[in-house]
């Protein structure tokens, strides 16, 4: 949305936008400052689009879906990782620094690279599971039961939360943990043996260190550390467990 | 228009920057406050608790060993351990074991699966018990002088 | 190769599209597998034009079935070809049209007529049937129609075709800009891109360049001294916290605002309306229209109106037609590939129009005439290859499928 918001009228009150600048064969990276206006619904997502349209074209970031759940938006603002399409700037201060992920190799400016989030899952991932709203409700003649998208969005928040990532490329991370855990919790056809010694390894779910920043990153209610947490429950005691994260 | 074929495309395969928190080296990330919750604050402070009762370990032999030095040696030690800030030290190391332990308690339920989801309400519960005794401890330990 | 040779003297034709959406994406999987050497180039992300804000519905095609019988065929068409070809890439639990007043009863008959002749699968049901599928709806509705709506992840899905295409040899490129196109003596050879990521220019030349840039084709249309009959037509969408449907709910009538409510993972998008623009680029959020689907919403689930705020936006559709379209909706929404050497522009298609559904058949069209502008004679295959899966795009070697 544009800050000047044609219903209200002229826009409000300019912000300094701190944006972490950087492109491939530059010596490093810098901050660039930009004014940019905001008004009570302007999202970080809006301000940064407005720079690239009205200030700096050359500016990269990703975005897709506008409503936090691709997951292609995430990045660093004021330290706190978000997905910039549902944070907004007004109460954010008067100088707000925005910058990629961390933890994740930086490609160019604001986007980092992928693929190293996707490396670290298991091959099994699927990303359909069982719809457990609205319990009451019969599916459709022809429908065994009602699916939904997992809750995941890889969106690689938690893996630039998680301090033991920051100090160990080789861990598989939360995200990774927490899928592998949602297969033992709903199978889909996949082995449950083959997820368990996947997950067992000094890099894989014995690596996290119980910080729980996993969890406070998530933007989309996959509680990772619990997941981790249930995980070892299920490697030490040889067993796979029934799901044992309460819902929030 | 430029005239020219487009450049640089094999630098997109190059190696980036990673951001990592803190101040460049790494560990000091554990210890970056900014956009962190109770766990981090959990996490760290047993890091440091763990530090600090290793050091502790080391200065307790250290001072055991001057009982192989004799009576006189002992005795000025004691002087300096019922002094007021000796006294606080002790406290301090009260709640370094209080902390480490009770918090290690909470890691090891959450940890293994056994209460997976309940880690901030651990974390408060096992903190007033902790602080009932650091109070108790303390009330002792000044009360000795 | 220098600038002033427009065509390549190789074997394989080398065809550039420009506009990584989901029509870019699955022309750079049909033409791959023709055999097409394929250089996509796209400015932001893939899918972050307008394929990646839609609320995510695969339609049946039910709501075009009355007034836009073309575009209703190719959605149920289409509708089955994703299923077999993304397999897991849905939230496959059908959609129901809801009537609420006697003035949507009196649209029942026709609706139901309309998707027989369309060849869409219905079932029809009494309000005690609906209710029991979907709890939450109006407990007043008169009746209900089982449709095939689906849900599908806006973006992953078609990310599915960049993977197969990159798998298949493709080089896709994104953060990379078209500055303008490379035209010399009435053709198009090439484009002259700036790299986001290296932040140099340059030019990539091919003997074909294609424009799928969706609301922006006319933009690079005009680099070519060419026209394409683009209104780019915006709607409002609102994404609420909770699932307050498994099934897609639409409202039983003619189009309107707010008829729609999508489930999506934990979410629930209710959408849309509908005007048009200049430019693309710039889309507002009209505070009256974010507010109206709150109130159209909760017609059709009464817990809409109450349910927490997860975000409201705007994207812009690609309508064919007039200019002069008040609102959009009386446009076409069926698709068009444009030779442009009808204008006299030799090089250079346009493909354009279309919804997020009908992506492979547009892609299948537009493959079969640059296809024959290159007198290549290979046909297109992707209703018969199963698609890998997004997390291929980011693999270097292929994935097995979950």
């Amino acid at each position: 949305m544009s800050p000047a918001d044609p219903v209200l009228g002229s826009s409000s009150a300019s912000r300094t936008f701190r944006v972490y600048r950087y492109k491939r064969g530059d010596p490093g990276w810098r901050f660039d400052p930009f004014e940019v206006p905001v008004g009570p619904r302007t999202t970080v997502l809006d301000a940064l689009r407005w720079i690239q349209l009205h200030r700096d074209g050359t500016l990269a970031l990703r975005h897709s879906c506008f409503h936090a759940s691709c997951g292609t938006c995430g990045m660093q603002v004021n330290g706190r990782e978000v997905l910039a399409c549902v944070t907004l700037a007004d109460p954010l201060g008067s100088t707000i620094t925005v910058e990629p992920l961390a933890n994740i190799p930086v490609l160019t400016d604001l986007v980092v690279d992928m693929s190293r989030v996707f490396e670290r899952f298991p091959d099994e991932i699927g990303i359909v599971r069982m719809s457990e709203e609205l319990p009451e409700a019969s599916p459709p003649v022809g429908i065994d039961a009602f699916e939904r998208f997992e809750d995941c969005i890889e969106c690689g928040l938690c893996l630039s939360a998680c301090p033991v990532s920051a100090t160990s490329d080789a861990y598989v991370g939360p995200a990774a943990l927490a899928a592998a855990q949602r297969l033992l919790e709903e199978p889909r056809g996949v082995d449950p043996g083959r997820i368990l010694d996947w997950a067992d390894d000094p890099m894989g779910a014995w690596r996290c260190h119980a910080a729980f920043e996993c969890t406070e990153a998530c933007p989309s209610n996959v509680r990772p550390a619990e997941r981790i947490m249930a995980l070892r429950g299920a490697l030490s005691t040889g067993r796979r467990p029934a799901a044992a994260v309460t819902p929030r | 228009m430029s005239g020219r074929d487009l450049p640089d495309l094999e630098r997109r395969d190059d190696d980036g920057p990673v951001l990592r928190k803190g101040v460049g080296i790494p560990t000091s990330g554990w210890f970056d406050p900014r956009g962190r919750a109770l766990g981090s604050f959990a996490f760290a402070v047993n890091r440091v608790t763990g530090l600090g009762l290793v050091a502790y370990l080391y200065l307790h032999l250290a001072v055991l060993s001057m009982l192989l030095r004799g009576e006189s040696a002992w005795s000025g030690f004691l002087r300096l351990a019922t002094d007021w800030v000796f006294l606080s030290l002790d406290v301090l190391l009260i709640f370094g074991i209080l902390y480490h332990g009770l918090n290690g308690i909470r890691v090891a339920l959450v940890g293994s699966g056994i209460v997976p989801d309940r880690q901030k309400a651990l974390w408060w519960a096992l903190g007033v018990i902790g602080t009932i005794a650091l109070a108790f401890s303390a009330f002792h330990i000044y009360g000795s002088r | 190769m220098t600038r002033s040779a427009p065509r390549a003297s190789r074997d394989v034709p080398h065809v550039l599209i420009v506009g990584g959406g989901g029509t870019g994406g699955a022309l750079a999987h049909d033409l791959t597998l023709r055999g097409i050497r394929i250089t996509l180039v796209e400015r932001g992300e893939f899918t972050s034009g307008t394929t990646g804000r839609h609320h995510g519905l695969l339609h049946s095609g039910a709501r075009y079935a009355v007034n836009d019988r073309e575009s209703a065929i190719e959605c149920i068409e289409e509708n089955a070809i994703l299923r077999a070809i993304c397999p897991g890439s849905f939230e496959e639990n059908d959609g129901l049209f809801v009537a609420l007043t006697d003035e949507d009863m009196e649209y029942y008959d026709d609706f139901v007529e309309a998707c027989k002749a369309c060849g869409i699968p219905i079932e029809e049901l009494g309000p005690q049937e609906a209710l029991r599928m979907e709890p939450l709806l109006n407990p007043d509705l008169k009746a209900a129609v089982r449709v095939p709506d689906a849900t599908m992840d806006a973006m992953r899905m078609p990310l599915r075709f960049f993977a197969t295409a990159k798998h298949g040899g493709a080089t896709l490129h994104n953060f990379m800009e078209v500055l303008d196109l490379v035209v010399y003596a009435g053709a198009v050879t090439g484009v002259t891109v700036r790299d986001h990521v290296t932040g140099s220019e340059g030019d990539i030349h091919a003997d074909l360049v294609v424009n799928a840039t969706g609301p922006w084709s006319e933009k690079i249309a005009h680099m070519a001294g060419a026209d394409v009959p683009i209104s780019p037509s915006p709607g409002v969408m609102l994404a609420l916290h909770g699932r307050l449907c498994n099934m897609v709910v639409n409202r039983m009538h003619r189009s309107g605002d707010g008829d729609i409510v999508v489930p999506q993972r934990a979410l629930s998008v209710v959408g849309t309306s509908s005007w048009t623009v200049e430019d693309p680029d710039e889309l507002d959020v009209p505070q009256d229209h974010v507010a109206r689907m709150r109130v159209e919403g909760a017609k059709l689930i009464p817990a809409v109106a109450q349910a927490g705020f997860r975000a409201a936006w705007s994207a812009a559709r690609p309508l064919i037609g007039a200019k002069d379209a008040d609102s959009g909706r009386e446009l076409s929404r069926t698709f068009k590939t444009i030779d442009h050497a009808g204008d006299g522009v030799e090089g250079f298609v346009t493909i354009t129009g279309g919804k997020a559904t009908t992506l492979r058949g547009m892609a299948e069209l537009c493959g079969d005439v640059i296809c024959r502008k290159l007198g290549v004679d290979a046909p297109c295959s992707t209703r018969n290859v199963t698609t890998l899966p997004h997390t291929a795009f980011y693999a270097e070697t292929e994935r097995r499928l979950a």
